[in-house]
């Protein structure tokens, strides 16, 4: 079990996002909807891990990651992306994103992606 | 390569994605019709039912344009339900704001997958913005939602049985972009399609290595499919297990011959050398250019 900070934009995707994480045994022990609040959230909460969306307002998920990163380099980051975003993904791997989802995804994949980020 | 085909061929990549990815909320339930051209000065919404619900995305990279996905409020409150694993939509025909939010994502994530489609096609990665949804009520707010874009084209789909429409909004550059890399494609392919001069290569060239490789058979899938598929799934392939298989030598098909066991190791045994010029390849099968 773990603390999740779930950032997305989308209402909706934060839902589902909190709901597979609950029913996985993590609990959420916070939101944000823009890479600004991540940002903030993650210095207030100290999550064990992040769940990071790319496209974002004000600030998006890979500018957040490097921010984050900056704060605390052993932050574990999981990236969600839409389809036809894998440039995007890679460099969030190589700036030192632990692991990603592709959206559409099933429950269990960011479960999986969450055990890998946290083992 | 002419503007209009251009713009169809656009039109068709974005509408293809944009079910794949609807298909993996909507399982069946997804058709769509022939990519028209809209002509220049008419109102791309002009014959969109009001009030409708439309989410919106812009590509980003300096040129104006996009796409627009109209939808009934019921259809709206049914794929927001899909998405979340249920068949009832909420109660009342106002949408919350969840359900809002959740079709702005499914817009958000067909764009993203349309978009992708696109940059392929046009050598160049497209960026989209995040999606903007919202119920029209007004035709001055149908309009404002598309500006002045100067080539659109319509796609009419239905979706979970109600009546949608995808709306492209194409900047000049892009379809500069495209007629030029369609172009460049039919004439790649006119190359290949080219039969080459006798059989044997001159010697000089014997010893250039080729790639090699046997294929069991194929099947399509929506790209929303194929990116759900789950360990365990099984995707039937469209050969029967006696066919021959294809062979094929740097993406050509070659040869047909079966499958045998040497030594324990698959191994191909070769029945029909193919005539060159064969325009089969592993590919662009299926492809019109």
């Amino acid at each position: 079990m773990a603390r999740i900070l779930v950032v997305d934009d989308a209402a909706f995707m934060r839902k589902m996002l909190g709901d597979a994480l609950s029913k996985g045994g993590h609990s959420v022990c916070g939101e944000a909807a823009n890479g600004e609040e991540a940002v903030v959230r993650f210095t207030e909460l100290q999550p064990d891990v992040v769940t990071l969306d790319i496209t974002m307002p004000e600030k998006d998920g890979l500018t957040a990651l490097k921010e984050i990163l900056s704060l605390d380099p052993s932050a574990r980051i999981v990236m969600c992306s839409a389809l036809g975003q894998e440039s995007k993904v890679l460099q969030a791997i190589k700036t030192g994103a632990k692991d990603f989802v592709v959206k559409p995804f099933q429950p269990e994949r960011i479960l999986d992606a969450v055990g890998r980020a946290l083992s | 390569m002419t503007r209009e085909e251009a713009l169809i061929k656009l039109g068709e990549s974005t509408v293809e994605a944009t079910a794949g990815v609807l298909e993996t909320f909507a399982p069946g339930a997804v058709e769509f019709g022939p990519v028209t051209v809209i002509e220049t000065g008419t109102p791309p919404l002009a014959t969109v039912d009001l009030p409708t619900v439309a989410a919106s995305v812009a590509y980003v990279d300096g040129v104006k344009g996009g796409n627009v996905f109209v939808f009934t409020g019921k259809g709206a409150k049914l794929l927001a339900a899909a998405m979340m694993g249920s068949e009832t939509p909420e109660e009342g025909d106002e949408l919350s704001e969840l359900e809002l939010s959740a079709v702005g994502e499914a817009m958000n994530q067909m764009m993203a997958a349309a978009a992708a489609g696109t940059g392929s096609a046009l050598g160049k990665e497209v960026e989209i913005s995040t999606p903007t949804t919202a119920v029209v009520t007004t035709d001055e707010e149908a309009a404002e939602l598309c500006g002045d874009a100067p080539n659109a084209t319509s796609v009419t789909m239905t979706v979970l049985g109600e009546p949608a429409r995808l709306i492209q909004l194409v900047p000049n550059a892009f379809v500069v972009r495209m007629t030029r890399a369609l172009d460049d494609l039919a004439a790649q392919l006119r190359g290949t399609d080219q039969p080459t001069e006798g059989h044997v290569p001159e010697e000089s060239m014997r010893h250039v290595p080729v790639r090699v490789w046997a294929e069991l058979g194929r099947t399509r899938l929506p790209i929303g499919r194929a990116v759900g598929l789950a360990p365990g799934t099984v995707v039937e392939l469209d050969r029967a297990p006696d066919d021959p298989v294809d062979l094929f030598v740097s993406g050509r098909r070659f040869a047909r011959g079966s499958l045998v066991l040497v030594d324990g190791e698959w191994a191909i045994q070769v029945g029909e050398i193919l005539p060159t010029g064969d325009p089969i390849t592993t590919e662009v099968e299926g492809e019109t250019v």
